[in-house]
C-alpha cells in the first residue's frame, strides 16, 4: 500500500516535470522561431507629417529618439528620391534647406511597392523607426526606418 | 552682368560634371554570425552612408546599428542591448580609409578592378586598423564597390554567453555593397 502511494507520488512528479519541460521547450521554440510581422498588419504607434517629424528631431534629438525609436510610425510626405539597387529600393524625403532627410528601407515582400514609386509622389509609409543621428560624411542629420511598407 | 552669370553657370556645371566625391545613402552592409547550432544571428542594413573620392581614393562608411534588420525580434533586441552592441551608447559603426592601389583603377573606363582598402574601423566605440580586398566595377557613370571580410568580436569588446555557447560566431562575416 505504502509502496503504491510512493510510486504514484513519483509518477505525479515525473508528469509535472515533463509538462514543465515541454512548456519550456515550447516557449524557447516560440522565442527563437518568431519573426517580425508584416508591417502592413501592425498598428502604428504614431502618424506624422515628414516636415514636422524632422523638425521635432532638429529641436531635441535626444527626446525625439526616446519617443520614436523602435516604434511603428506612419510618415506622410513627398518623395525626394528613390535609391534602387539589386536588393533594395529606399525612399527618401529630404528637407532641402537643411540637407537632413528621412530614409525608408522596405520589407522584402513590399520592395515592388517602392520600385513603382517616383520622385514627387505623395506617400504615406509605415515602418519601424531606428531613430535619428548626425552623419559626419554628409554633415547633416538623418532619420532611418526599416521594415517599411506603403499605407496608400 | 550676363557674361558673369554665364561664366558662373559654366563653372558650376563643370564642377558637378567632374565631381570627385561620390556619396550614397543606400549602401548595404550585412553581417552573418550564424553557427552550426544557430541560424538566426544575421542581419542587413540597407541605409548605410558611403563616400568615395575617385581622385584621392578616400573611402568612408557610416552605419546606424539600430537599422540592422533581423528576422527575429528577440535576436534584434539582444544585438542592440547593453551587453552586445549597446546601440544607445554607440549608435554608429564607421570606416575611414583609402584604396591603396588607386593607380590600378580607371574610373573613366568600364571594367572590374581588384582593390586593397586599408583604414580604421570603429565598432562598439573601439577603433582598430583594418585591411581588406574588394572589387570596384565601373559601368558608365555608375561605380559599384564590394568587399567581404571578417572581424573578431573580441577585438571590439563584444563578448557574451552566446559566443561562448557557440550560438554566435566569434568572427562574423561582413559584406559591404555600395553603388555610387
Amino acid at each position: 500500500m505504502t509502496g503504491n502511494k510512493k510510486r504514484s507520488g513519483i509518477k505525479k512528479w515525473l508528469i509535472a516535470a515533463v509538462i514543465l519541460l515541454l512548456a519550456a521547450v515550447a516557449v524557447l521554440w516560440y522565442l527563437f522561431t518568431e519573426k517580425f510581422d508584416d508591417t502592413k498588419t501592425v498598428k502604428a504607434d504614431y502618424t506624422v507629417e515628414a516636415g514636422a517629424f524632422m523638425q521635432e528631431f532638429k529641436k531635441d534629438i535626444r527626446q525625439a529618439n526616446a519617443k520614436y525609436t523602435e516604434k511603428i510610425i506612419v510618415v506622410s510626405g513627398v518623395i525626394s528620391a528613390i535609391e534602387m539597387a539589386d536588393t533594395t529600393a529606399n525612399i527618401k524625403i529630404n528637407d532641402s534647406l537643411s540637407g537632413s532627410y528621412i530614409i525608408f528601407a522596405f520589407q522584402d515582400q513590399h520592395l515592388a511597392e517602392a520600385r513603382a514609386l517616383k520622385a514627387g509622389d505623395r506617400v504615406s509609409i509605415k515602418g519601424s523607426c531606428s531613430g535619428g543621428n548626425y552623419s559626419e560624411i554628409l554633415e547633416s542629420e538623418k532619420i532611418e526606418f526599416k521594415r517599411c511598407t506603403l499605407t496608400k | 552682368m550676363k557674361k558673369t552669370t554665364l561664366i558662373l553657370a559654366l563653372v558650376m556645371t563643370t564642377g558637378s560634371l567632374f565631381a570627385q566625391k561620390k556619396t550614397t545613402t543606400s549602401a548595404v552592409i550585412s553581417f552573418d554570425a550564424t553557427t552550426a547550432i544557430d541560424a538566426l544571428p544575421k542581419a542587413d542594413n540597407k541605409t548605410a552612408i558611403a563616400s568615395l573620392d575617385t581622385k584621392t581614393g578616400k573611402l568612408a562608411f557610416e552605419v546606424t546599428i539600430k537599422n540592422f534588420a533581423f528576422s527575429n525580434p528577440r535576436i534584434q533586441e539582444h544585438f542592440n542591448a547593453e551587453g552586445w552592441m549597446n546601440s544607445d551608447k554607440f549608435p554608429t559603426a564607421t570606416f575611414k580609409g583609402d584604396i591603396k592601389n588607386l593607380k590600378d583603377v580607371n574610373f573613366g573606363k568600364d571594367g572590374s578592378y581588384k582593390v586593397t582598402v586599408a583604414g580604421e574601423i570603429t565598432i562598439h566605440g573601439v577603433t582598430k586598423p583594418i585591411e581588406s580586398t574588394g572589387t570596384i566595377v565601373v559601368s558608365g557613370s555608375k561605380i559599384k564597390a564590394t568587399s567581404d571580410f571578417k572581424i573578431k568580436l573580441e577585438d571590439f569588446n563584444v563578448n557574451g554567453g552566446a559566443i561562448a555557447a557557440g550560438k554566435v560566431s566569434k568572427e562574423p562575416a561582413i559584406s559591404v555593397n555600395a553603388e555610387f
